[in-house]
């Protein structure tokens, strides 16, 4: 296709938004990640080569880090998607009080991620958290959910989980209702189970729903942040550690912002692949919407 | 009116490190900003007698606890107007907070009041002016000899401390007459109390990866004669066999169930709840516990010693050393009237005031020579036993990253992940990577910029 | 229990859903292979009487009977019914193939079968080489030819069509009927076929049921309902252009259809002319009275005499209860 002139001037101020908000800020890491800059230059971006990408590939805590946080990505999302379908599912039958229900589901999502994260502390502290009373009043010990690393990756993932999930449930209910019902009653009237209609007509319509969902959630749980800080603080011993607090830790604590430069980069270089990858396989998916009616 | 400095504001701090930095900064300082600095701000300067603005960010309790004295400043200052910015309780966040507004290049605040852990960063990263110029040397030479340290680095007087506190080991007077000698009596009173069924836990600290394991390490590296950092030589000695054998004790703890497994992740508050509800022996915190456990209808109240943390049988103990002082922010565009109330405030009226009414420990020689306060602030013996010979967190730019990979691998080891002399090999190696980075800078090995 | 004659039979069938009355007693009886048109203005309860048939919305009283057999409590999928809807309903997701295939594979037909099955509907209704499209490739007729490929490989037996030509145009409307007639009507199952234009149930139905407001006005063959409505709302819904109805004595309508009137130099009413429509071989004519606005349709070479009266033959009087719009006797 060949812009013309005045096209391309209607465009300009979203190529400009685009690059101003997305552009330079990445090309000023990939700038910053060929730097020294930190308490060692005096905060003074200093020259260094590839130090900092020789020193990435020789940190073994970074790529531990990864694999941490693209497990953590991975099994949030799945629960998330399998957990949001059903609530949506739910939703999206005929009960009395639906709008109430829909607006109580919503509520994880309402609250801010520090606050949430704050509430499972307390909840999981060992030994003065509820749950541990609960165990107690049961005649078992207390148990360290949060010192154990196992425990502690459930109970992340479980937060994300229940915070995020109403945000999947809402979409994917959005999708249900654009689902015409004559499609699934003309189903019905061949004699389709329900789980027939689930597998053979709901889902493969909610396909661009779901994707859009994955992809979203999967770029925001490779991103997690403020939960893993709150909840764990990425202990016990780093076992939680995720690539943007290591990022903040290198820009914030350590004041070392060339490295912190080049892992925020090589995190986004991560998620950029990962999310063509899923966008290249969800579009071979995607599918014509008509049902029919007028052409 | 007193003269006033040309503008220290001319000479900016340096280069902004670009958009990841300012992002991060922009929300923490809207929220400083939120916190009503703004209006300060468009205040009018030059017409006739506008009291000067002087602006101090403190974490919630010590902001608090020099509310009155900041009155009485401003009362008998009427050319300035001192105002104390409430930041947050924990020290990570309000470092977090202080870090962000300074990066995004004037700080709107003058003075900031700095954790010892915190200052060679903040010196090298130049965002402090040095205090040389109105304190000479022998201001340091009247406070405690622990109070002394972590002001200087270089040449240079970066801070004045406010307070001298270091890490305590608290007792509970019903249990046992007199509190353990090393650490080898604290394990076995422990056990033996225990085994007794007197109490389900002997020894509760703080083990959480955050920086309050840091100052537990520090303590037990120290009580084990091994040293985490050589200002000297400019590196860590963490795979010592006296560093091990610091870990491996600390590790033993919470094998024989002389501490709970929960103190892996134990903050200061965690374990001074379950010592304060009387199911321990032993505490390691602050002095600041000791109020909270009189103060609190709790079933320890009046049951609690407090003395100097133990070290292994023939070897010297040392309490880590937790101070706060005040700095001046470079830029600042009033030091005259900044440091007038930096001599205020960590003077001895104020000191006093604050060991009286909060228990914190003075760094003034003087104020510990004070019947009076010797009669109403009990701690005032201990806390000035604990200043002969506390122990510094490693006084290095570097800092940062060492606690916090040295935290990582010690609760690890504590969490069952890896043994003692692997985690601290572990931690070795990893320091000195983080100290080759930064080889050949001044600010590696503890000198100012 | 009432011996039933076979075919589709509603008893009383009535919906009522937050206290209004969607349908109210409806019965009808539709026997094998009849084609019972469900005639009604709008929001008469039409699609309401499919629903209920198919088993999609349950009744709240009333029965529907199969070839005598009860199915009222019946899942909508054990009632082997064939419905095709207005929009047509077909998988988006799904080729053309897809969609004839899917019903077939939920109900376990073999693979050869299916495909034998579907090869052969594709032949009968030609649309062997739109085999692979997608719903969004093919024209509004296009679509329609597959919804109803996919309801006869259904083996219903009752047909339901709710309105099936409404997204089409109307030749292309006029060129269909035949073909559906052909294709549905005539065999075993009793069809219903709804739609709102009443060219087309005529022209489709074997018989037309004309509702209003939930309640059943009347049923019977197009010509008993042209020539004897039971009341007022039927006679003015069915013919076009619509009958006149001209106030008379006791609180009285005559009603006399446009067709029927005589133009001419006597007869009882005078009239005078307002608009002529030319219709190709006829002509509208729009006439006042003395008893107000009248339509005449007549021959497009009748000539207009200068004092126009109007006649007409006495069978051609409808008389009604001006209040009720109940039939009188004349
Ligand atoms: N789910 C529903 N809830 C409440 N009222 C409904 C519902 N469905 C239909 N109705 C009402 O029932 C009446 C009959 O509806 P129905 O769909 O049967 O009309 P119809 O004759 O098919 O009309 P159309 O020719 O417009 O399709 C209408 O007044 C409609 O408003
Ligand atoms: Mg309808």
């Amino acid at each position: 296709m060949k812009l013309s002139g005045a096209k391309a001037l209607l465009m300009l101020p979203a190529l400009l938004l685009l690059v101003a908000v997305f552009l330079y800020p990445l090309l000023r890491y990939g700038w910053l990640s060929g730097h020294a800059s930190s308490v060692l230059t005096g905060l003074r971006p200093v020259p260094n080569g590839g130090a900092n990408w020789q020193r990435l590939i020789e940190d073994v805590r970074f790529w531990k880090d990864a694999g941490q946080t693209l497990r953590f990505a991975f099994c949030s999302v799945a629960l998330e998607l399998a957990g949001g379908l059903g609530v949506a599912l739910l939703l999206h039958q005929p009960l009395r009080g639906r709008g109430t229900l829909r607006a109580l589901t919503l509520l994880p999502w309402a609250l801010p991620t520090t606050v949430m994260a704050l509430g499972w502390r307390w909840i999981l502290n060992d030994p003065h958290g509820p749950l541990n009373a609960a165990l107690r009043s049961l005649g078992a010990p207390s148990y360290g959910f949060l010192t154990t690393p196992a425990t502690t990756w459930f109970f992340a993932v479980l937060a994300d989980v229940w915070k995020t999930m109403p945000f999947v449930a809402l979409l994917l209910l959005a999708g249900l209702q654009s689902i015409p019902a004559d499609l699934e009653e003309t189903l019905r009237l061949e004699g389709a189970s329900r789980i027939q209609i689930l597998r053979r007509l709901t889902l493969p319509l909610l396909v661009p729903y779901l994707s859009l969902a994955l992809l979203f959630r999967l770029a925001q749980a490779l991103g997690v942040f403020d939960l893993i800080q709150v909840l764990t603080g990425g202990g016990p011993g780093g076992s939680t550690e995720s690539l943007s607090l290591y990022a903040y830790l290198n820009a914030m604590r350590f004041l070392d912002f060339g490295y912190a430069a080049t892992v925020m980069l090589a995190t986004f270089l991560l998620l950029a692949v990962l999310l063509g990858v899923g966008w290249l396989l969800l579009r071979r998916a995607r599918i014509a919407r008509t049902t029919g009616g007028p052409a | 009116m007193p003269l006033r400095r040309l503008r220290a504001g001319l000479r900016r701090p340096p280069g902004i490190p670009g958009p990841l930095a300012v992002g991060l900064s922009a929300l923490l300082a809207a929220m400083l900003l939120a916190l009503g600095v703004a209006p300060g701000l468009g205040r009018l300067q030059g017409a006739a007698p506008q009291p000067v603005p002087i602006r101090a960010l403190m974490p919630a309790p010590l902001a608090d606890a020099v509310a009155g004295p900041v009155a009485r400043f401003n009362a008998k200052n009427p050319g300035v107007r001192l105002e104390v910015i409430r930041g947050p309780l924990d020290t990570e966040a309000i470092s977090d907070l202080a870090i962000s507004s300074l990066l995004l290049g004037e700080a709107p605040f003058d003075l900031l009041l700095v954790d010892v852990s915190w200052l060679a960063k903040y010196v090298a990263a130049g965002w402090f002016t040095p205090l040389d110029g109105w304190f000479g040397p022998e201001v340091l030479a009247a406070m405690e000899p622990g109070a002394r340290l972590g002001n200087s680095i270089g040449d240079h007087l970066w801070r004045m401390p406010l307070t001298g506190d270091t890490g305590l080991l608290y007792w509970r007077t019903d249990l046992m007459d007199r509190p353990p000698r090393d650490t080898d009596e604290l394990v076995a009173i422990s056990r033996d109390l225990q085994r007794r069924g007197k109490v389900p836990w002997g020894y509760l600290w703080q083990g959480r990866q955050y920086e309050g394991l840091s100052c537990v390490m520090v303590e037990v590296l120290q009580a084990f004669g091994a040293r985490w950092w050589d200002g000297a030589s400019g590196a860590t000695a963490l795979d010592s066999p006296e560093a091990v054998a610091a870990a491996s004790w600390l590790d033993g703890l919470l094998r024989h169930g002389v501490s709970p497994a929960s103190v892996a992740g134990f903050t200061e508050n965690d374990a001074l709840q379950m010592f304060a509800a009387g199911e321990a022996a032993f505490l390691r915190n602050w002095p600041y516990a000791w109020r909270e456990i009189e103060k609190a209808d709790g079933p320890i109240r009046g049951k609690v010693g407090v003395t100097t943390v133990v070290a292994a049988p023939g070897r010297q103990a040392g309490g880590t050393l937790g101070t706060w002082g005040l700095s001046l922010i470079r830029g600042s565009p009033h030091p005259e009237e900044a440091v007038t109330a930096i001599r205020w405030l960590t003077g001895e009226t104020v000191q006093r005031q604050l060991a009286l009414e909060q228990g914190y420990a003075p760094t003034w020689s003087r104020l510990y020579d004070d019947p009076e306060l010797q009669r109403q602030a009990p701690l005032l013996v201990v806390q000035r036993a604990a200043l002969q010979h506390p122990e510094p967190r490693p006084l290095t730019a570097a800092y940062a990253q060492l606690s916090d990979l040295l935290t990582r691998q010690v609760n690890g080891m504590l969490t069952g992940q890896e043994a003692p002399a692997a985690a601290m090999a572990s931690a070795q190696r990893q320091s000195l990577q983080v100290l080759r980075s930064m080889v050949g800078t001044p600010a590696a090995a503890g000198t100012g910029p | 229990m009432t011996i039933t004659a076979p075919g589709l039979e509603l008893r009383q069938l009535s919906r009522e859903l937050e206290g209004r009355r969607l349908l109210d007693g409806l019965d009808l009886q539709v026997a094998p292979g009849e084609c019972v048109a469900l005639l009604g203005p709008s929001g008469c309860g039409k699609s309401t009487t499919l629903r209920l048939v198919a088993g999609l919305d349950p009744a709240s009283e009333g029965n529907v009977l199969l070839d005598g057999e009860d199915l009222t409590l019946r899942e909508p999928g054990e009632r082997q019914v064939a419905m095709v809807f207005q929009s047509y309903a077909l998988y988006p997701h799904l080729s053309v193939q897809g969609n004839l295939e899917l019903g077939l594979k939920v109900r376990g037909v073999p693979a050869a079968e299916r495909r034998q099955r579907i090869d052969a509907i594709l032949d009968l209704l030609q649309l062997g080489s739109l085999r692979h499209r997608r719903p969004a490739q093919l024209s509004g007729g296009q679509r329609q030819r597959v919804a109803l490929a996919r309801a006869l490989l259904r083996q219903p037996r009752i047909v339901l069509l709710d309105e099936p030509m409404s997204n089409l145009d109307a030749q292309l409307r006029e060129e269909l009927r035949p073909e559906l007639r052909r294709l549905l009507c005539g065999g075993e199952q009793p069809v219903i076929y709804v739609t709102h234009d009443q060219q087309e149930a005529t022209g489709m139905a074997d018989r037309i049921a004309l509702l209003e407001g939930g309640r059943l006005q009347q049923v019977g063959t197009p010509r008993e309902l042209y020539e004897n409505p039971a009341n007022r709302f039927v006679a003015s819904f069915l013919g076009r252009p619509a009958i006149n109805l001209l106030p008379m004595a006791h609180r009285r309508q005559l009603g006399l259809r446009p067709e029927h009137l005589i133009l001419g130099e006597e007869g009882p009413l005078a009239a005078r002319l307002l608009r002529r429509e030319w219709w190709g071989h006829q002509q509208l004519l729009w006439l006042e009275s003395d008893q107000g606005p009248l339509r005449l349709l007549t021959s497009a070479a009748a000539a207009m005499p200068p004092q126009p009266r109007l006649s007409w033959q006495r069978r051609h009087e409808l008389w009604f209860d001006a209040d009720s719009g109940a039939r009188l006797a004349p």
